[in-house]
Order: C-alpha cells, then sequence, then structure tokens
C-alpha cells in the first residue's frame, strides 16, 4: 500500500524542458517497476500541438503537449494528478487551472520561490475542493514499488540501492529535498525500506503539512512508522506533536528537528528554506519543535546520526510483534535494468557498433579539433599558417616552410581573376538576383571545369604522367593529340608570348629560387617551347604551372583542383559582398549581346491540323 | 522573507495613505545643501539622523542622533556616512523629521498559516514589550479584509478612546491593505504616534516583504537588506549575484571567528550539519548551501569564498544523497576552486572532509580522493557513512 501516490497515478506535467527531465525521471521508475508509463501529457502552452520524446526502457515514447489542463483531460481521461514545473510567476495560475479540473485530484508543486500568498491562497483552495495540494518547493512523492511523481528518489541507481522497487513499512515526510533521498537510504539499510515519501516543501506555508500526511499514513495498514525531519521556524511540527499527542495511533512517529545552531549564531540569520526563520518571540526553534514532539509520545534521536539506530530498532520491535515479516530481497539483478545509451555502452565493452563512415584527418571528440593528430591551439600558437593546415588535411603531413611559403603564393595569385571569368559572373548574378551568399558561391564553384580553373587537376595528372613514363615532350604530345586531345594547362585565351602572364613569371622564377626539384616543371615548361614554335597563344597557363609546381611538390593529383577552389572562394565571397553592399540591381542580359536564332514570329497553326511532325521540322531545320 | 530599509519602507506605508515623517536618503553629507532648498522642512523642523543600514541597536552603537538643526544633521551625517563598523561601511544615512508627540502606541499585521494577524496596542516603544498581554489581536482569514468595524472595536478593546479608536482603526485599515497589497509578511509600526495637529503618524516600522513576489511589484525600486543585524559583505553580496542569474541556487553567510568552513548541498543537509558542528564544540565561520544541480563555475566561486574565509582549520563538503544534483559536475567546480584556493596559499593546514551521494557519485568521490596525490590533506567518504559522521571524524578526530 502507498498513500497520495500509487500504481493508479496518472499524470499531467504543467511545464518545459524541467518538467520532461522529471518525464524521463519517471518513466525510469515505470520500467524498473514493470509498469506503464504514468505521465501521459504535458500542459504548456508555447509548445502545444508537439510532443515530447521520453526515454521508457529502449523505447522512446511520444507525450502529447496541450495548451490547456482540460484539453488534457479530455484527451486522457484517466488523468487524475498533475506536476507543476512553471516559473514562480505563473505557478499560482497554472495550479488554479490544475484545482479547477474536476479530473485532477492531485496538485504537486515543484517550483521554488512561490510568493506565500500565492501558495497559501492554492492551499486554501484545494481544501475547498478537497483536493490535495503539495508543495511548493516539494521535491515530488514517491511510493516504493508503485509510483514516483518528480524526481524524488535520485539516479536510478539509487532507487535499486534504496529498495524502492518494492514497499516497506516507514513512511517518510520532508521539508528538504536532499534529505528526503537520505533518510529513504538510511530506512532501506537500517529497516526494510518505505511506504511513501513525501517532500512537502521548505516553504513557511507549505500546501499540505506533516499532519496532512500523518492522518493518511494512520490510515495505511502496510505503514507502521513514520519519520519526519523537520526544521526550526514556523509551527507545522508542533502541529504534528500536538495530532500525534491527541490520542492513541497505530503509527509510530520517529522526528528530528534542525536547527539548534540558530541558538549560537546571530539572530535573525536566515537558513536554508524560507520556512526555517525565526518566528516572533522564541516560538519556532528546533529545541521547542524537538520537545513538543517528545512530549506527544514520538521518538526524537539527540542527532541526525541517531536517526539510523533509531529506525533500527523500531523495525525490530515491530518484527519482533510479529507486525511485519521481515524482508527476504530476492536476486536484485533480476530487476529491469535501465538501458545504456549506445555511448555508454561502448565505453564498457557491452556493443560493437560498425562505424558508417570513416575519418583519417580529423577528430573533434576532445576540447579542441585535432587536425591529424595535432591540436589546432597548438599548431597556432607555435606558428602555423594556413598551407599548413592544408597539408595535414589534404595530404596528411607537415609540409615545410619553403612549400608552405611556394603553397601561399599560390593561393594568393588564384584568390580572384575579375568579374568577367565564369565563376565570378556566375556568383555576380546570383547575388544580384537576391541569393544568399553560400548558394551564389557554389553557384560560382560549380563553375569550375575543364574550361575554367578545373584543369589544374588534369594538368598534373598528365605532366605526371610523362615524368613517370619518362616520355620526351614531342612524345608526350603526340600521345596527348592520339589519345586525349588539347593538353590539359597548355593555351590562353588571352595571354600569348607576345603578352605573357606575369603570374606564371613570378611563380616560376619564386619556386626555382627555393631549389626545390621540379622536374614536372621543368617537363611543362620544355613542352611549352614545342607548343609556342606552333602558335604563340599556346603558352603554360596558370593552371599548367600551379599543377606542376604542386606534382613536384609532393601533393596528390586528386586535390589539386582543390587549390583552385579554395584559392577561387576567396575571390567569390568578395564578389557576392560587394555586389550585395552596392545593393546591386537584378541583372538581364541586353537583347543586343544576343543573337536571337530563334524562327520568326508566325501564326500558331490549329491544333487538330499540327499532325505533321517531320513537315515541321524539316521547316525548322532549313 | 525580506528586509526593507526604513526609506523605502516609510515610502510603501505613506503609498497607502499613511502619514509618515518627511525623510530624504542620503549618501553624501553636501546633498543636504540640496535637498534642504527644496525641502522647507529640513530647515524648519528639528531632524533625526539615523544610518540607513541594517544594523541591529544603532541608538547604542551611537547611530542615531535626535533633536538636530540642519547643521548639526550636515555635521552627524558626514560623522556617520563612510564609517567602519567590523569591515561594514556605513554607506547611507536617514534624516527625518522629529515628530512631537505625548502618547505612543503599536501596530503590526504579520502572515500567518491561515491569513493574517493584526496587533494594536495603546503603548508604543520600548514599553510595549514590557507589557505584551496588552496587546489585542484579531485574526484575519486569507481572502478576507477586516472591516472598520471590527478594527474600531479593537481599538476600544485596545483601550483607544473616542475619536482616537476610530482615527486608529482607519490608520490599522490602511496598513492591512498596505500589507495585502504589497505582499507583505511582517509589517510592525513601532510607535505610532499622535501628531500636534491630532493625526496619526507612523514614526518607525520594520517591513517585511515577500521577496518571492518580486515579480509583480515593477515599482519596488530598492534592493533587500540583510535580516540578521548587519549589512551584507562583498563577498556575500558577490555569491547572491551569481545565484539571482543562474538556474538552481548558491548561498553564503559569513561568521568570522569560526574554525570550521561549511560547504554543504541543500538547504536541509547544510542546517544539519550546521547543528552538528555546534553540537560538537566546533565553531561555523559560515554558512553555506549549493543545491538544484547550479553550473559547476558558480560552485567554484561558492568555493573561493569559504576557502578565502580568516582562521579556518577544516572545510566540511557534506551533502546527502542528491536527487539530481549531478555529483561530479558540482564537485569539479569545488575542485577547480579548491585548487585556486591552495595556489594562493590558503589552505595552509586546512583538512577538507567530503561525504556525499547522488548521480554520478562514484565519479564525482574518485575525483575528490584524486586530490590526495595533488597534496591536498582531504578524507573523502560516500554514502555509506552516514551523513554527519564526517563532523565527528572531523572535530572529534574519531573513526578516521
Amino acid at each position: 500500500m502507498s498513500i497520495v501516490a500509487n500504481k493508479e497515478t496518472r499524470v499531467v506535467i504543467q511545464g518545459g524542458p524541467a518538467g520532461v527531465n522529471a518525464a524521463r525521471r519517471m518513466a525510469e521508475f515505470c520500467h524498473l517497476t514493470r509498469q506503464p508509463l504514468h505521465v501521459l501529457a504535458f500542459v504548456f502552452p508555447p509548445d502545444a500541438g508537439k510532443t515530447a520524446e521520453v526515454p521508457f526502457g529502449s523505447e522512446l515514447v511520444s507525450i502529447p503537449i496541450f495548451k490547456t489542463m482540460a484539453e488534457a483531460t479530455a484527451a486522457f481521461p484517466a488523468l487524475n494528478t498533475t506536476l507543476i514545473f512553471v516559473g514562480p510567476d505563473r505557478a499560482f495560475k497554472a495550479a488554479m487551472e490544475a484545482l479547477a479540473d474536476p479530473k485532477i485530484k492531485l496538485v504537486s508543486m515543484i517550483t521554488e520561490g512561490v510568493p506565500e500568498k500565492d501558495s497559501k491562497r492554492l492551499s486554501l483552495e484545494a481544501k475547498k475542493l478537497g483536493k490535495v495540494f503539495n508543495g511548493p518547493s516539494a521535491i515530488g512523492i514517491i511510493s516504493a514499488g508503485e509510483c514516483r511523481l518528480g524526481v524524488i528518489g535520485g539516479a536510478f541507481d539509487n532507487l535499486i540501492l534504496s529498495k524502492l522497487h518494492r514497499p516497506g513499512s516507514f513512511g517518510v515526510i520532508t521539508k528538504s529535498g536532499g534529505l528526503s533521498n537520505e533518510i529513504i537510504w538510511i530506512c532501506s539499510q537500517f529497516a526494510d525500506g518505505i511506504t511513501t515519501a513525501i517532500g512537502i516543501g521548505g516553504d513557511a506555508y507549505p500546501g499540505s503539512d506533516y499532519v496532512t500526511y500523518l492522518e493518511m499514513f494512520e490510515k495505511d495498514p502496510q505503514t507502521k512508522a513514520v519519520i519526519i525531519v523537520g526544521e526550526m521556524g514556523g509551527d507545522l511540527e508542533e502541529r504534528a506533536a500536538e495530532w500525534f499527542g491527541e490520542k492513541k495511533r497505530r503509527i509510530k512517529l520517529i522526528a528530528v528537528v534542525s536547527g539548534y545552531c540558530q541558538e549560537q549564531l546571530p539572530k535573525g540569520m536566515k537558513f536554508g528554506h524560507a520556512g526555517a526563520k525565526e518566528g516572533q518571540h522564541g516560538e519556532g526553534s528546533a529545541r521547542s519543535k524537538a520537545d513538543a514532539l517528545k512530549k506527544s509520545g514520538a521518538i526524537v534521536p539527540a542527532t541526525f546520526g541517531g536517526l539510523g539506530p533509531t529506525i533500527k530498532q523500531v523495525y525490530e520491535e515491530i518484527v519482533a510483534r510479529g507486525e511485519v515479516r521481515p524482508t527476504v530481497d530476492g536476486d536484485v539483478t533480476a530487476l529491469p535494468k535501465l538501458p545504456k545509451p549506445v555511448e555508454e555502452a561502448i565505453k564498457s565493452g557491452d556493443v560493437f557498433v560498425e562505424p558508417l563512415i570513416k575519418s583519417t584527418i580529423s577528430d573533434d571528440r576532445g576540447d579542441e579539433p585535432l587536425y591529424y593528430g595535432y591540436p589546432a591551439s597548438d599548431l597556432i600558437n607555435k606558428g602555423y599558417q594556413i598551407p599548413h593546415v592544408m597539408g595535414l588535411l589534404w595530404d596528411k603531413r607537415l609540409i615545410t616552410p619553403v612549400e608552405a611559403e611556394i603553397v601561399k603564393r599560390i593561393i594568393m595569385l588564384s584568390a580572384d581573376h575579375g568579374p568577367c571569368v565564369s565563376g565570378a559572373l556566375t556568383t555576380i548574378i546570383a547575388a544580384c538576383a537576391g541569393i544568399q551568399m553560400a548558394q551564389s558561391v557554389a553557384a560560382g564553384l560549380i563553375m569550375i571545369g575543364p574550361r575554367f580553373g578545373g584543369a589544374v587537376t588534369d594538368a598534373g595528372k598528365w605532366f605526371k604522367y610523362a615524368v613517370e613514363k619518362k616520355l620526351s615532350p614531342e612524345d608526350f604530345l603526340e600521345h596527348m593529340k592520339k589519345n586525349v586531345g588539347p593538353v590539359p594547362g597548355i593555351g590562353h585565351r588571352v595571354k600569348s608570348v607576345k603578352n605573357p602572364d606575369k603570374r606564371v613569371k613570378e611563380l616560376v622564377s619564386f619556386v626555382k629560387s627555393t631549389g626545390v626539384p621540379t622536374p614536372h616543371l621543368d617537363f611543362a615548361l620544355s613542352v611549352e617551347k614545342i607548343t609556342t614554335a606552333k602558335k604563340d597563344t599556346l603558352i603554360l597557363n596558370v593552371d599548367g604551372t600551379i599543377a606542376a609546381v604542386l606534382v613536384d611538390l609532393g601533393w596528390p593529383v586528386e586535390s589539386l583542383n582543390g587549390f583552385f577552389i579554395l584559392a577561387r572562394t576567396i575571390g567569390l565571397i568578395g564578389h557576392w559582398v560587394d555586389q550585395t553592399r552596392n545593393g546591386s540591381r537584378l541583372i538581364r542580359m541586353f537583347n543586343y549581346v544576343v543573337n536571337y536564332a530563334s524562327p520568326k514570329r508566325r501564326e500558331a497553326p490549329p491544333l487538330e491540323t499540327n499532325t505533321k511532325k517531320i513537315e515541321v521540322r524539316q521547316e525548322v531545320l532549313k | 522573507m525580506a528586509k526593507v530599509l526604513e526609506g523605502p519602507g516609510m515610502g510603501l506605508l505613506s503609498k497607502w495613505g499613511m502619514t509618515v515623517p518627511h525623510y530624504v536618503v542620503i549618501t553624501a553629507a553636501d546633498q543636504l545643501d540640496r535637498l534642504s532648498q527644496a525641502n522647507p522642512w529640513l530647515r524648519e523642523s528639528k531632524l533625526v539622523v539615523k544610518a540607513h543600514e541594517a544594523i541591529g541597536s544603532r541608538m547604542k552603537l551611537g547611530l542615531v542622533k535626535v533633536g538636530l538643526d540642519l547643521d548639526a544633521a550636515r555635521k552627524a551625517s558626514s560623522e556617520m556616512l563612510g564609517k567602519n563598523l567590523n569591515g561594514m561601511t556605513i554607506s547611507q544615512v536617514i534624516i527625518s523629521e522629529m515628530i512631537q508627540h505625548k502618547e505612543e502606541f503599536y501596530l503590526a499585521v504579520k502572515s500567518v498559516r491561515e491569513g493574517a494577524e493584526l496587533l494594536l496596542a495603546s503603548v508604543g516603544g520600548i514599553e510595549v514589550e514590557a507589557n505584551w498581554e496588552k496587546v489585542k489581536r484579531i485574526a484575519i482569514p486569507l481572502g478576507t479584509d477586516p472591516t472598520r468595524e471590527q478594527l474600531a472595536s479593537l481599538a476600544k478593546e485596545a483601550g483607544f478612546k473616542g475619536d482616537l479608536a476610530g482615527k486608529v482603526a482607519d490608520f490599522a485599515l490602511k496598513l492591512y491593505q498596505c500589507y495585502d497589497q504589497e505582499d507583505g509578511t511582517y509589517i510592525e509600526i513601532n510607535p505610532l504616534v499622535t501628531r500636534e495637529d491630532g493625526d496619526l503618524v507612523a514614526l518607525d516600522a520594520v517591513t517585511m516583504v515577500d521577496g518571492d513576489a518580486r515579480f509583480r511589484h515593477p515599482d519596488w525600486n530598492f534592493t533587500f537588506a540583510s535580516e540578521f543585524g548587519r549589512p551584507y559583505t562583498n563577498d556575500e553580496r558577490a555569491i547572491m549575484e551569481i545565484d539571482s542569474r543562474i538556474k538552481g541556487s548558491v548561498k553564503f553567510i559569513e561568521i568570522p571567528g569560526g574554525d570550521t568552513a561549511l560547504l554543504p548541498a541543500g538547504g536541509g543537509a547544510s542546517v544539519y550539519y550546521s547543528d552538528a558542528v555546534l553540537a560538537l564544540g566546533g565553531k561555523i565561520a559560515n554558512y553555506a548551501e549549493y543545491s538544484g544541480d547550479p553550473p559547476d563555475w558558480a560552485v567554484e566561486a561558492l568555493t573561493e569564498k569559504v576557502c578565502s574565509l580568516k582562521g579556518i582549520k577544516r572545510i566540511i563538503v557534506g551533502g546527502a544523497i542528491a536527487n539530481f544534483t549531478n555529483v561530479k559536475k558540482t564537485f569539479a567546480g569545488i575542485i577547480n576552486g579548491f585548487r585556486k584556493a591552495k595556489a594562493e596559499g590558503k589552505l595552509e593546514g586546512v583538512e577538507i572532509w567530503v561525504r556525499r551521494g547522488g548521480p554520478f557519485e562514484k565519479e564525482g568521490l574518485a575525483a575528490m580522493k584524486a586530490l590526495e596525490a595533488e597534496g591536498f590533506n582531504i578524507h573523502v567518504y560516500d554514502r555509506y557513512t552516514p551523513l554527519t559522521d564526517i563532523i565527528d571524524y572531523a572535530i572529534k578526530g574519531v573513526g578516521k
């Protein structure tokens, strides 16, 4: 048996993320005790119409969120209890809404910092309606083996350690959330555990007090003794003493009261809970409360530490009287376990998961990304530059300072080649059409291909082929003519022998000055000699030069277009920003730059006569 | 409960139609020059100057001066302002009009479980304590207002006669409205006096309102005062500031002269730890708590304040079995705080005692235990050690 919360309790939670967290904890308890989920609905207007996901065993249950309590109870007629997690400024309204619903019999409020006046009014309203209002600032209610309302009981391991999966003989009523778990734990260590534990909250005027629940425990035959954990301030402990001493009670009462320290501390000092304040004219001290409880016949150990042995003694007495048979706990390992999240299971070696993808260049699982094993901050602090990061991520090696300088120059030379080239033009058109940056830049980048920048990889590939096969420039050109076509990296639309490309000149002379071996560059230059002799625009262009140099430096051929893509992204972003900042108008091509080669205006023939497809087609071809 | 200082307290009474003496609150004596231009009463009345701080026994400490003219008030203000009392500085004084009167009365309203209680006596000032049986009271059930007739008959019962009984009833009704509408928890007017023109005036008041109700009182433009007879210290204010902007809570009150610093979790356990220290003859150096799964940086800040307490021999990191406070995470905050304090040479000769349970307790306790290797004098216990037994170990030196 239990009081307040039991197997029939069906819960709606009023509140957002904190409420969902509580639902998860409650689901853990339902899983442990092999019950269906007690939480059926949420009321949280901002998310009304959505669902909140709660792990339950190895499943994920979707719980609907409603705008009002009435909608929730209409959808789930079994609801009889609410847990309130909404903020203190809205808690009163939420609780009144719940109390007004005829289906809701128990309102338990977790919210802290609720004004006293609101709490008193809610308490009065609940009494008028014959309902229970527990809280505010109350951790919740747990009935061993039956129901958990809120996060009381703590983590899953603690539920099992504290024997909360099956009922014992002790009732618990506390003002403090943290101590409720402690007392439950003590009951499981020194006796057979609890029936129900209730946190009433530490406020000055909680909705339900010790007496409310003592009455209920008195009527619950399974509860043999009740422990109350009190503190100085207010008069709830005195009221409990009065109730207990009033007549002979079936239950034993064990109590501790904190706040003796107040006798030695600065007067008026406020402790812990709002309710723990000294009353006017000396009422409400820990000592007077403990005295009142003792006088009423309750057992009051001298210290908190005395609680365990006292509980043990009471338990042994009730066992000796035959009121309770000592519990023999079976194998707790047979209890349902909380499924581990995959990450945890992997960590403990319980499962193996075949990965979906593989990454050999970087790892972001620590406190910062590692680029091929090197922490990004370490690279920064040791003066490494962007080319080194490219080296690590594109070629898995820490390149030398000379290589880095060459790469840097390549990027700088390729960053932008004006607005007229196909990539930049496309980005500009997109920017003018009002397209966002990422899409506009991407549009420009997809122009990269055999006729725009995309020759770098191909040029590298063929120069490398020629050098590996030890072909002479003549044999190479013969091979290309026969099998491939125009040589990638050779030829320029506007540059020629007479109008040389300064970028190529600069790059070649710098690379040469560094002393790195340049077999591919040398080969490319010897090819250029032959081709320019045939036609003076067949120069080694910037793509070809970059390709030859990078192959000389050992970069993988498949990465080479990446240099162009990376460098040109800088320019494309610039063009997008430029157009956007200028508020450029939408581009429409001028008619005069188009050769309108389509048929002249004519009348469309009637539909039914349009059967002679071939005739029409022949006319077009003429 | 939150105490409101005299100035804003008088402001609340006046808002609800009760007559209070003219007053100004100043932070520098020369502000009086400008104020006396706009407030003729400062030039024309006898004045009272009081330190405007939450300090008990101001009269005894010489922080109340009566019967002054403007010049003397300026001089008294300038003497009080900036004065240092046990590390707390007087930063404001209140200067009010001195009201001539013959009789003093007592009027109060306090929150009780069933509603409120209104107390009235025809004696006031220090007399009322000695004549507590003369205090007459009525209960005002929740959701009701007292009627004028009820209050008038209470006034008669308390010994007020004729016209005065009616005036007292009117005044009491205004006080109740003020209490009710301002989310009061306790308002005591002592003394209530009759001015020469026959009007009732609240000469002095203790005003406590419900700090939790602040959200519905946008006109509460004042900060709350401490309730234990001294202003908050800078460290206390720093933790209050952190407390006001985090999820969960951290709290800190200093008690000079203690040898045992407390860093317990939760409002309930913290008091049991304080009790246990005192029961065993220790002296607590502070009150602290952290609860509701506060962020680790907030717990770290609290730890640093605790480690900075002067003259401590031990620190108790106690706690029950948490419901949802992440032990590993909050302990990480404490550990960071300990390391910083140690690096600053603050933990010389200080023993640390730990007992805790809750989510991630194993990891949290192991991290704490690992501090041993860093040279901390630390003793770590888990849930199998009863809650306050570490106090026995720490103070009596048993069971280690």
